[in-house]
């Protein structure tokens, strides 16, 4: 009895300890003392924050590498909230779904820009590309890079097959089927995660995450805008003329080698990150075109994979001026936006990154006119959720599975919706 | 077991010290108290404590009572259910391959004894040494059928890419070969020590009396080692029922294909770290905490695993 009662003591007095370190703030050496600039930035954009730092050799600036991994940044703030120290005053996010987390009220980490960058700036961004960034009428991140989507294709192999590159949907599905029927294995598009459901649902405006406010979503997928997705898929997944097999999979990449990808439609990155290095086609033989427009419309609008985007503490302070400097010269700046690897969401910027673009022997053709026609065409309704990643899950559990296996996809968006009801409600949104 | 378990091998040692007092010697108190001091110290401080401030977190609000609000909302959560199932499949799976695989492998080396013993136990340790981004990499190409080498053997089981084996149900079967591989070597070294310390007359009498191999495994040494076999399941039970690193070391390899929330740790995870919720993190921590205690319990008090002067 004796022996417990003494350990129970020791574990009291232990509860006291450490309460004490957690209120006291013992770390207390985030920027804020030092009144030092603390950016965080991936891999990537560490030389970009380095060369600012160099040109400013007045002001204090700590760059911090960051992994790019996924939920990376929202783990350290929630934990800086906890602390209340340690912010970053500057981060960058590799997946800009995160605003929608660091905005919210329970992280208020987010600082809205629209009283810190002006207008005219924000207006130089592609057009739609801040309504990631955007939430009730307020802007909270500027975007460093986009990832419209566009119909890539392999040149070669058209020619070669006698096809048409497809301005509509339907021409796209017609191609898809007779080269899935005459060259076995051949396929022309992907239907798995994020890459499925930004392309095609992204593309068509299906409201699978259209954010109203930091609290209140639209999801419909009985929607025409859906369900003509579904309708489009049905035959061609069938045919296996789409697989399910995530581009990042070994077996994609000998998919490539095997020269059975026809068509993909993807990210703008898919070109110089995806084709080459991994699924190794040689140079002179992918190009590509504007998305295949719906029925009723003219205007190829474009899906969203990815992309980057730069956020502002909102407990930065008096530091809160230089920060958004950094941030803006990241962003905008002509030059530099120019050398960056991935397609600039700054319009001006873009332009100037197109024309090394529009060189590279790696395309068949120019690629630049239907990417910048994709980077002025984002359709909208595609916002940045908190349940980003269950976003993911459920299309796989309930479309992919479905297409997989032959079964009915307009009845598979059915259960997708219940999924992403569900998903919404616990990361705290209202869905109306 | 070695970074996932801190409360487990506390329920151990607690109980050890209130065995049956035969002596009462000051000099005795004094030196188990050395003895225990420390762990009881650590106990304290990184077990009970942390404990202690979660049951605080899940119910307190800055600064004000919220009541049973946590408790209830993790409760309700769809994504507990769905992670509960997925780790029960987990450790039905994971559990007996593991003490299968721990038992025959621990029990060969002891009853082949060579030069090869030392160095093939570094090689069951070796997965286990394997970790990080470096770990999922190995995995996913692991489990490509085009560039594993079990390719043919994941053909069988239809899987075609490495999409396939990270979906549906054959995601928990690679995570519960994952865990074998990885948890399996370091129990192996336990338990070969364990075999090697047995006394050598009972194993002779044994021999002498002529039993086979088969038979002085069975019922001389499995008896002996029974406490350390109980001691893999507790430990086994509580690491698998946490189970965390697997299934997040996969999902770096191939961003979007696992949930996040795949098993309960994870959900408890990703409600402090992505939905900024400490308190929901704190109450799902704490039951999974009570899952563990209460299986230790069962195992500890079935065995007979402390009964030291019954022998």
């Amino acid at each position: 009895m004796k022996r417990w009662r003494a350990a129970s003591l020791a574990a009291v007095a232990a509860l006291a300890l450490s309460a004490c370190g957690g209120t006291g703030g013992g770390s207390g050496k985030s920027g804020d003392d030092k009144g030092e600039l603390l950016v965080w930035v991936d891999n990537t954009r560490t030389p970009a924050a380095q060369e600012y730092k160099k040109a400013h050799p007045d002001l204090k600036i700590r760059v911090v590498t960051v992994p790019p991994e996924a939920g990376y940044v929202p783990t350290k703030v929630s934990l800086a909230n906890r602390t209340k120290s340690g912010w970053p005053d500057v981060v960058f996010l590799t997946n800009p779904a995160e605003a929608a987390t660091l905005a919210s009220d329970k992280f208020g980490y987010a600082a809205p820009l629209d009283g810190l960058v002006p207008k005219s700036v924000r207006d130089g961004f592609a057009p739609g590309s801040l309504d990631t960034c955007t939430f009730s009428g307020k802007t909270y991140c500027l975007r460093n890079d986009i990832a419209p989507t566009v119909l890539w294709y392999d040149a070669s192999l058209m020619k070669k097959y006698g096809y048409e590159v497809p301005k509509t949907w339907a021409e796209y599905e017609q191609v898809g089927l007779k080269a899935a029927k005459k060259h076995p294995g051949t396929i022309v598009g992907a239907i798995n995660g994020k890459y499925g459901a930004g392309t095609y649902f992204g593309s068509s405006g299906c409201p699978t995450r259209d954010t109203l406010s930091l609290t209140k979503v639209h999801i419909d997928l009985t929607q025409r805008t859906c369900t003509r997705v579904a309708d489009l898929l049905q035959p061609m997944a069938k045919a296996k003329a789409v697989t399910t097999v995530v581009p990042t999979d070994p077996a994609f990449a000998k998919l490539g080698k095997e020269d059975k990808i026809l068509m993909l439609p993807g990210p703008a990155w898919f070109g110089d990150f995806m084709f080459g290095p991994a699924f190794k086609i040689p140079k002179g033989r992918i190009a590509a075109a504007p998305m295949p427009t719906w029925p009723g419309e003219t205007t190829s609008f474009a899906g969203q994979v990815g992309g980057g985007a730069f956020l502002v503490s909102a407990h930065a302070g008096d530091r809160t001026k230089e920060a958004v400097d950094l941030v803006r010269w990241m962003t905008t700046d002509v030059a530099l936006q120019a050398k960056q690897p991935t397609y600039p969401a700054f319009t001006a910027a873009a332009q100037k990154w197109g024309e090394a673009k529009a060189k590279d022997p790696y395309y068949a053709s120019d690629p630049m006119p239907a990417l910048t026609a994709a980077a002025g065409a984002l359709r909208p309704g595609f916002g940045a959720v908190r349940f980003e990643a269950d976003w993911q899950a459920s299309f796989n559990d309930t479309f992919g599975k479905t297409a997989d296996s032959g079964g009915n996809l307009r009845k598979a968006l059915e259960s997708w919706q219940d999924k992403l009801d569900a998903a919404a409600k616990t990361g705290e949104y209202t869905v109306g | 077991m070695r970074t996932l378990t801190p409360t487990r091998p506390p329920a151990v040692e607690t109980v050890s010290p209130a065995a049956p007092r035969r002596v009462k010697r000051r000099g005795r108190t004094v030196a188990t108290w050395l003895l225990v001091g420390p762990y009881a110290l650590f106990l304290a401080a990184f077990g009970l404590a942390p404990a202690g401030y979660a049951l605080w977190t899940s119910f307190v609000h800055d600064g004000s009572f919220s009541g049973g609000r946590n408790w209830t909302a993790v409760f309700d959560d769809y994504r507990l259910g769905e992670a509960a199932g997925n780790v029960t499949t987990y450790l039905l799976l994971w559990l007996p391959v593991l003490l299968l695989t721990v038992l025959s492998l621990a029990f060969t080396l002891h009853a082949r004894p060579g030069r090869a013993t030392g160095a093939l136990q570094l090689v069951y340790y070796l997965p286990g040494a394997v970790t990080g981004s470096a770990a999922a990499l190995l995995w996913l190409f692991m489990v490509s059928p085009d560039s594993s080498p079990f390719g043919p053997l994941l053909r069988l089981m239809d899987v075609k890419t490495a999409t396939d084996a990270l979906s549906g149900g054959s995601l928990v079967a690679v995570l519960a070969v994952m865990g074998v591989a990885v948890h399996a070597g370091g129990w192996i070294v336990v338990l070969y020590g364990a075999l090697t310390a047995l006394p050598k007359d009972v194993l002779e009498a044994a021999q002498v009396d002529g039993a086979s191999a088969w038979r002085t495994m069975w019922h001389v040494k499995l008896p002996m080692v029974r406490t350390y076999v109980a001691f893999v399941l507790i430990s086994s039970f509580a690491s698998g029922s946490q189970v965390f690193v697997e299934p997040t070391v996969l999902s770096t390899g191939a961003p979007g294909q696992i949930s996040p929330t795949w098993s309960v740790n994870q959900l408890a995870y990703v409600y402090a770290t992505q939905d900024g919720d400490f308190g929901k993190a704190a109450a799902l921590s704490l039951t999974m905490l009570a899952v563990g205690l209460l299986a230790a319990w069962i195992v500890i008090t079935r065995t007979r695993m402390y009964a030291t002067d019954t022998r």
